[in-house]
């Protein structure tokens, strides 16, 4: 019998730590106590409340340690690529190669919703002129223009097109500090005309065939550029190793995600299966390690059920969840509140699909990128969440709005219309920002309005 | 047995005291809200059972609800507004399917089911433009009392057109509009039109006859009319707006007194 289940603090992690060290835990290399990140800043890890597995303190300590991956990786000698606006494409041909490092500089994010304020990247993007009217990607400016959070890149990768404006005019203005972007184009996914040749794609979605090539010769030029900077030749027979491991990562999270979100009991918080879903985009740096860690969580899943242990009580409502939240407490809430995660669209599903292996490489990395939600309308993106919903059994839908994320404005309401409609669930729509003090007790009562009404309509 | 609900609003406090078995309401009342919220409501709820000739030990459960409900120390257990709300207007207008509550400081919409349980709800978050606060700015920069807006607004012959969007804005709107001379009558009538689009832009598809209106807006004559302008359709002001969701909350504690007996 393991150690059941429990959410706890930060300080009640670092004791755990300290005693868990002494009868012989032992760490990967980024490990150690949870509490030494908020010495580097990260403000908010103090107010949040954590799985209590050391599988769920390795996920923490991964994430938190990117930096220092990263910086590693320069004094390797590796080429570091960015690649920017691309949830699951490029980072796949990048680690094709030898001797290369990719990451996600839009991640920097994040920074603030860990850092709060302290960091500063939030009014170093200010002051260029990018306010908190755009998306809080504008942190992604400020790290650029403070040289911190991340070394500079080699190759900085950025995908345009049917992408938000908000990412495209905060990726210009990085450009324009003087880091020169290699941009591809993503098309707008359409449905096939009656004529036209017709591709399945990852996930369920269809395109014509006329798409898939065009972003073909859009990956073609960034393979180009990536075998220019690493001096080596980015083979078929690599790309093909390469989606296979990158699919290993994905079907371990798949498998994360499904014992999850079907288990009679919950095994896993949302805030920690949150963190797990975005090792997907990029691996944290370092696929390998992103593995071992998706494994562990695994493991202490299997077994919980295994043993009949889990959080919450059974009770629980059955929360499907749409997009990102920028203060992470609000997970934590949503468990306060009586409910539990039980389906996730968080952007980037296509990331979460097997890539296809048996078709040439650079044909299956196309429809990869041609599968992402956000490249098609918010009808398709509603279809394929309300498909998940009925998957997982969800009762009721949070779809949190990100302000400023031109992405976010208005398909809350036509994905909340679509949900309505086919399933008759209900929706509610949050909008959260990435330091949300103020907003919480707003934020508690829709939540918690959401959860009393699904729980009503059980009886009706 | 007597059950009390404190409904701990933005602006104020409500309490209803309800009969366990007959749920015959027995004591109401209403006090503005302050820092001190608990110890208010706990005031509150000492005056209106003195009223009711009642004690503390009279009572058996208190549930608390409203943007201030965790704060009240005394409830046995907390309820959001929305299932409040639902749960009065079931009491007093069963046949509702839509209710509108617009209070201090947000405003919802909740669709009913048949058996009068929300069925969904949509909440105001954007600004305090689709909400009372918005009546309170308007009749500060007017020089009125806040009572006196709606009576103002029912002399407006062309109401004014004002921004729904924010506050803020409107404000600066109503700045420009008394420069260009345009009446104090027609000013408060645009602000009710536009508090109603607001809400009405919120309902989108989702209303349903018929319709109930709640919350301390309910009370201000013109708002009911602006917003059956806005929704196209009939709505109800239930009786006594401001109390429903204390009505709710205790009678949500007297089914939970009820079924623990």
């Amino acid at each position: 019998m393991t150690e059941p289940p429990r959410q706890i603090t930060l300080a009640e992690w670092d004791s755990r730590f300290e005693a868990g060290t002494a009868a012989g835990w032992t760490q990967p290399d980024y490990g150690g106590p949870l509490g030494r990140h908020i010495e580097d800043g990260d403000l908010r890890l103090s107010r949040l409340l954590y799985d209590n597995s050391p599988a769920a303190l390795n996920l923490w300590n991964f994430l938190l340690t990117e930096e220092v991956r990263l910086q590693a990786a320069r004094a390797k000698g590796d080429k570091i690529v960015g690649a920017m606006k691309d949830l699951g494409t490029v980072p796949v041909m990048a680690y094709s190669l030898p001797g290369v490092t990719a990451f996600y500089p839009d991640g920097a994010w994040w920074t603030p919703c860990l850092m709060e304020f302290s960091s500063g990247v939030l009014h170093g993007a200010d002051s260029l002129g990018i306010d908190e009217s755009f998306c809080p990607v504008r942190a992604m400016l400020g790290a650029f223009a403070a040289e911190k959070h991340f070394p500079a890149p080699d190759l900085l990768i950025c995908s345009v097109g049917a992408t938000c404006d908000d990412f495209s005019a905060i990726a210009q203005r990085v450009n324009g500090l003087g880091h020169p972007i290699l941009w591809w184009e993503i098309p707008h996914r359409r449905t096939p005309a009656a004529d036209e040749t017709s591709l399945r794609l990852p996930g369920g979605f269809t395109c014509p065939l006329d798409q898939v090539v065009f972003v073909q010769s859009e990956l073609e030029r960034i393979r180009s550029s990536l075998e220019a900077v690493t001096g080596h030749r980015l083979t078929e027979y690599a790309l093909r190793r390469g989606i296979q491991a990158a699919n290993r990562v994905r079907r371990a999270l798949r498998r994360l995600r499904t014992m999850t979100f079907t288990a009679r009991r919950c095994p896993l918080p949302a805030l920690e299966l949150l963190i797990a879903e975005m090792l997907a985009i990029h691996f944290c740096s370092d696929r390998p390690a992103a593995l071992e860690v998706l494994t562990g969580l695994c493991d202490v899943v299997q077994q919980r059920l295994a043993e009949g242990q889990g959080y919450f009580s059974e009770d629980a409502v059955k929360v499907f969840w749409v997009n990102p939240v920028a203060d992470l407490r609000v997970m934590n809430t949503l468990e306060q509140c009586g409910g539990r995660l039980c389906g996730t669209d968080y952007m980037f599903c296509h990331a979460l699909d097997d890539i296809p292996e048996n078709i040439p490489p650079m044909e299956a990395l196309a429809r990869t990128a041609l599968a992402d939600p956000m490249a098609g309308s918010a009808i398709d993106r509603a279809g394929r969440i309300c498909r998940d919903i009925t998957r997982y059994g969800s009762e009721a839908v949070v779809i949190s709005r990100i302000p400023g994320a031109s992405h976010c404005a208005i398909e809350g309401t036509v994905i909340a219309g679509v949900i309505g409609e086919r399933l008759g669930l209900p929706v509610v729509e949050l909008e959260v920002p990435p330091v949300c003090d103020a907003f919480m007790p707003t934020l508690n009562t829709r939540l918690g309005a959401l959860i009393e009404t699904a729980k009503g309509r059980r009886t009706s | 047995m007597i059950c009390a609900g404190i409904d701990a609003g933005s602006r104020t406090i409500k309490v209803v005291l309800l009969d366990k078995d007959t749920l015959a309401v027995v004591g109401t009342g209403v006090a503005d809200q302050g820092v001190r919220q608990s110890e208010r409501a706990m005031r509150l709820l000492d005056e209106v059972l003195v009223a009711a000739g009642l004690r503390r030990s009279d009572l058996g459960r208190i549930v608390a609800t409203g943007y201030g409900r965790d704060s009240i120390e005394a409830a046995h257990t907390t309820i959001t507004e929305i299932t409040c709300h639902a749960c009065g207007v079931r009491r007093i207008m069963p046949q509702a399917r839509t209710v509108v509550d617009i209070g201090g400081q947000d405003s919802k919409l909740l669709r009913l089911d048949a058996q009068g349980r929300v069925h969904d709800f949509v909440m105001n978050d954007r600004c305090a433009a689709g909400t009372g606060r918005f009546l309170e700015v308007v009749a500060a920069r007017l020089e009125i009392h806040l009572n006196d807006l709606g009576p103002l607004a029912q002399q407006s012959r062309a109401p004014a057109a004002i921004s729904s969007m924010c506050v803020l804005f409107a404000e600066t709107e109503i700045i420009g509009l008394l420069a260009a001379g345009i009446g104090a009558a027609d000013i408060a009538a645009g602000v009710q039109s536009a508090i109603a689009a607001r809400v009405a832009a919120m309902a989108g598809n989702r209303l349903a006859e018929p319709v109930a209106f709640t919350g301390g807006v309910a009370l201000v004559p013109g708002m009911r009319a602006a917003l059956e302008a806005a929704l196209g359709r009939p709505v109800s002001v239930v009786d006594a707006p401001r109390l429903t969701g204390a009505l709710g909350a205790a009678l949500i504690g007297a089914d939970s007194a009820r079924s623990n007996h």
